[in-house]
């Protein structure tokens, strides 16, 4: 049993990480029309950039300006490539240019930090379980999850009450009459990419406290970063959401009961979601079908 | 009409005497084995992507296939590298073909995850069935067979490869070109330009669709059993991903729209991979980043697309 | 015995009700129009004859045959053949390739992998023969996208005919065309209906060609049927006067 609770809250705590990149990976597609197989790889750079930076600011600081500062380099790849994607009308070339983005930061971060991992410090104090029972719930890990939780909530309330959010939400709805309506959609997209990789970045310096830092580590969670959107909905930021907690829970109990699985259940997962309800839970009807 | 065969003509000359020119060049007979190899690989998933409009990031998943297929043969069943090929080829086409109604009735970026999904899966499998697919590390221990021909037996050195691999690929790409100028072919050609017209013409889209990524996975399985043998070794990296996304790369910087397109960004793609990674053994990934990037920016309709438009112009 | 009827046909889209309790009924040989303003449900109703969506309810007979549940590629095949409002071709292809994608698939070979002379000679001289039908010959060869708007429309009406339609249907086939265009469309649609028998259903807002050509006319408003019948009978009613046509002249 404490096995099985062991396995289920780890998952949680992967689908809580999922759920983060989906976020900001669903508005980036949504908005931006671009596939950005990059994700993963801006996770990683906020991974790092926390791990630099802790030593000076501290782990608090880290937190602070680490997804600030990847979201910062995400509003410069934006301008300087992703913008001329837009007028393609086929994705294919917006996967590639992400896809080459993708394999240039996985080197440049091996050649700056090194292909080896790197620990990452955390406070003192988060680090012990809260539990004597259930070691495994560590402050950290409690903290990680709550932390996740408000930053989703807080992207939500941003989306819901301020300008600039309605102004996303309806560009993700119809971005030609956004635009006609006079809003500076050129603005909108960028920033709107920002915020999309600051989330990536935020859950990167999370998770250097959790899982390894290795340059290696964006592979792996783009592809589930992409099951969870696929299931959750493609065009619903909520949806992306439950996909993310949806695949990492599974993944946490399959490998309670059959952990040689436990990789592969999320693609099984997907592909039942494409047969069964291809819009996937939450998703509207047409989208790229 | 006379142009396309003049170029086509040109092309086989320039492959056929390849064991001529190249060492002149200071180039080695396995580097044209293996650039040969990839761009039969990418002309299957050309199939799929430029001629028929449907974007697949999932190829590697039957590149793979045949490499396994037709190491597992050599490894269990048998001793002929042909009979190896046959084994890698029909394992990569059948499993295409069954997967072929699941992806079928998806589109844009629907059909990318789900190929992706196809070839994770198989990713995961062949990492963890260690006593068969020889887990992480891949599958040695076999190797190519010498070519029993009758009257002579010719062992597989690499200038004998090359034209062993040449002699498929030969094979592989006359069926594409074939396809291509077949009905079958133009009904392909009709659903990448405009699906809702090509239903509306009374065709069903879906099956074509299936058949298409069906031929696609006999000739990726093809490719990779070649693959298999050049190396004698296949391992779970051909399976992953990031092979899918080489394919499609080729196939856009070469020209997507070209029946050669995939042969010309092979060229390019493992030429550069190939001279690069002998001087930053560590980084020249970043290289073939540089690469997608450029490539998609300034050569969206690739190489032989740009020569074409300046041809059609002049 | 009719061609085309509908009963009772009805589409909701969630809770917008965009066809209402459609009636039709069509008979071979006819030149039969649809009318209505903007938004009254006649690219909905082709879509529901066509097979681009299904009807929430009410029955689709063609040719004698039930095909509330045919597939849309199905209903070519039966002879229900149409054009859409928005041109739908083969952009990158030449006129005569993007013909020939419908003679071949009228001919039951677009699955075949390999080329044979024979074939090919018959297929061309077919393409050759609807292109001379529509009056394309000289633009045989020419990429369909560097085409003037008219033409390509016409292209997509010969693309219809391959596929020798037992009831065409053409969806605004004058939208976007200028004068010398419009007069060469309407010359094209009457040829087909008069020398040809062809079956034609179309939607038009020009209401002079319209009672120019029309035998049968049916008048949508609001996804229900206003009116149906002879030019000079809808005409003449006053509801379709009150609702679209404004006071008789």
């Amino acid at each position: 049993m404490q096995l099985l609770l062991f396995d289920g809250f780890n998952g949680l705590i992967q689908g809580a990480f999922y759920a983060l990149m989906a976020l900001g990976l669903s508005l980036i597609i949504n908005l931006n029309s671009v596939i950005n197989f990059a994700h993963g790889g801006f996770m990683v750079i906020g991974a790092y950039l926390a791990f630099s930076l802790a030593p000076y600011i501290g782990f608090w600081g880290a937190l602070f300006v680490g997804p600030i500062l990847a979201g910062a380099i995400g509003l410069i790849v934006e301008r300087a490539l992703v913008q001329y994607m837009y007028s393609r009308p086929d994705p294919v070339y917006s996967l590639l240019l992400t896809f080459g983005l993708a394999l240039i930061i996985e080197d440049s971060v091996r050649s700056i930090w090194g292909a080896q991992g790197v620990p990452f410090q955390i406070p003192a104090g988060l680090g012990s379980p809260v539990s004597a029972t259930y070691f495994f719930l560590t402050g950290y890990r409690l903290f990680v999850m709550g932390a996740i939780v408000v930053a989703t909530l807080a992207l939500f309330a941003f989306l819901r009450l301020s300008r600039f959010g309605i102004r996303i939400r309806a560009g993700i709805l119809d971005l030609e009459t956004v635009s006609a309506l006079g809003v500076n959609v050129y603005l909108l997209r960028t920033v709107n990419f920002g915020i999309g990789i600051l989330l990536a970045g935020f859950a990167g310096v999370l998770a250097a406290g959790v899982f390894q830092l290795v340059p290696t580590m964006g592979n792996d969670v783009i592809m589930a970063t992409f099951v969870a959107i696929v299931v959750g909905g493609l065009g619903n930021l909520f949806g992306s959401v439950l996909g993310g907690l949806l695949i990492g829970l599974a993944a946490g109990l399959t490998s309670a009961f059959y952990p040689v699985a436990s990789d592969v259940v999320i693609y099984v997962i997907m592909a039942a979601v494409l047969i069964v309800r291809p819009r996937g839970l939450l998703g509207q009807e047409g989208m790229f079908e | 009409m006379n142009r396309r065969l003049i170029v086509n003509g040109a092309v086989w000359l320039v492959l056929l005497t390849a064991a001529i020119w190249l060492p002149l060049l200071g180039g080695y007979m396995a580097l044209a084995s293996r650039v040969l190899i990839y761009a039969l690989g990418a002309m299957a998933l050309n199939l799929l992507l430029g001629f028929t409009g449907c974007m697949s990031f999932g190829q590697a998943a039957y590149f793979g296939l045949g490499g396994y297929g037709a190491g597992l043969f050599l490894t269990h069943l048998g001793s002929s590298s042909v009979l190896a090929i046959v084994a890698g080829t029909l394992l990569g086409g059948v499993v295409a073909t069954a997967f072929g109604p699941l992806i079928m009735r998806r589109r844009g970026i629907y059909f990318a995850m789900i190929t992706v999904a196809i070839s994770q899966i198989f990713y995961f499998i062949a990492e963890r069935w260690n006593d068969f697919t020889g887990g992480e590390d891949g599958l040695s221990g076999f190797s190519r067979q010498p070519l029993h021909l009758g009257f002579a037996t010719v062992p597989l050195d690499s200038v004998a490869f090359y034209y062993f691999v040449l002699f498929f690929f030969a094979v592989g790409a006359g069926v594409i070109a074939m396809l291509l100028h077949s009905p079958l072919g133009h009904t392909f050609i009709a659903i990448r330009e405009n699906r809702r017209r090509a239903q509306f013409l009374g065709i069903h889209v879906e099956r074509y669709v299936w058949a298409s990524f069906a031929i696609a996975g006999f000739i990726a399985g093809l490719a990779g059993a070649l693959n298999a043998l050049q190396n004698n070794f296949i391992s779970p990296a051909n399976l992953y991903w990031v092979e899918s996304g080489n394919f499609v790369i080729m196939a856009v910087l070469g020209g997507m729209r070209n029946f050669w397109g995939p042969l010309v960004g092979a060229i390019i793609f493992i030429g550069i991979q190939d001279y690069v990674s002998s001087y930053f053994p560590n980084n020249w990934q970043s290289f073939i980043g540089v690469l997608f990037v450029i490539a998609v920016i300034f050569f969206p309709t690739g190489i032989l697309g740009i020569l074409r438009q300046r041809v059609k112009v002049a | 015995m009719s061609l085309l009827s509908l009963t009772a046909v009805s589409r909701t889209f969630g809770r917008v009700v965009a066809l209402q309790d459609v009636d039709l009924e069509m008979e071979e040989g006819r030149l039969y129009a649809v009318i209505g303003p903007n938004g009254a449900g006649k690219t909905t109703l082709f879509n529901l004859i066509s097979g681009f969506y299904p009807a929430s309810s009410g029955q689709i007979r063609f040719d004698g045959q039930q095909i509330n549940r045919v597939p849309a590629a199905n209903r070519v095949t039966l002879g229900l053949v149409r054009t859409f409002q928005i041109t739908e071709i083969f952009p990158e292809l030449s006129v005569f390739e993007n013909v020939r994608i419908g003679v071949e698939a009228e001919a039951r070979c677009s699955a075949r992998p390999w080329w044979s002379p024979a074939l090919s000679r018959q297929i061309n001289e077919r393409v050759d023969e609807l292109l001379s039908i529509t009056g394309l010959t000289a633009q045989s060869g020419r990429t369909v996208s560097e085409l003037a708007h008219g033409d390509q429309r016409v292209v997509e009406v010969t693309m219809a005919l391959s596929r020798r339609p037992k009831l065409l249907m053409l969806d605004e086939p004058t939208a976007g065309m200028g004068q010398s265009e419009t007069e060469h469309m309407v010359k094209l649609i009457r040829d087909l209906h008069v020398r040809q028998k062809q079956s034609i259903l179309f939607i038009e807002h020009d209401m002079d060609l319209v009672f120019g050509i029309a035998d049968r006319i049916t008048v949508l408003n609001y996804g229900k049927v206003l009116a149906t019948g002879t030019p000079k009978e809808v005409a003449a009613d006053h509801q379709v006067q009150a609702a679209y046509l404004g006071e008789a002249e």
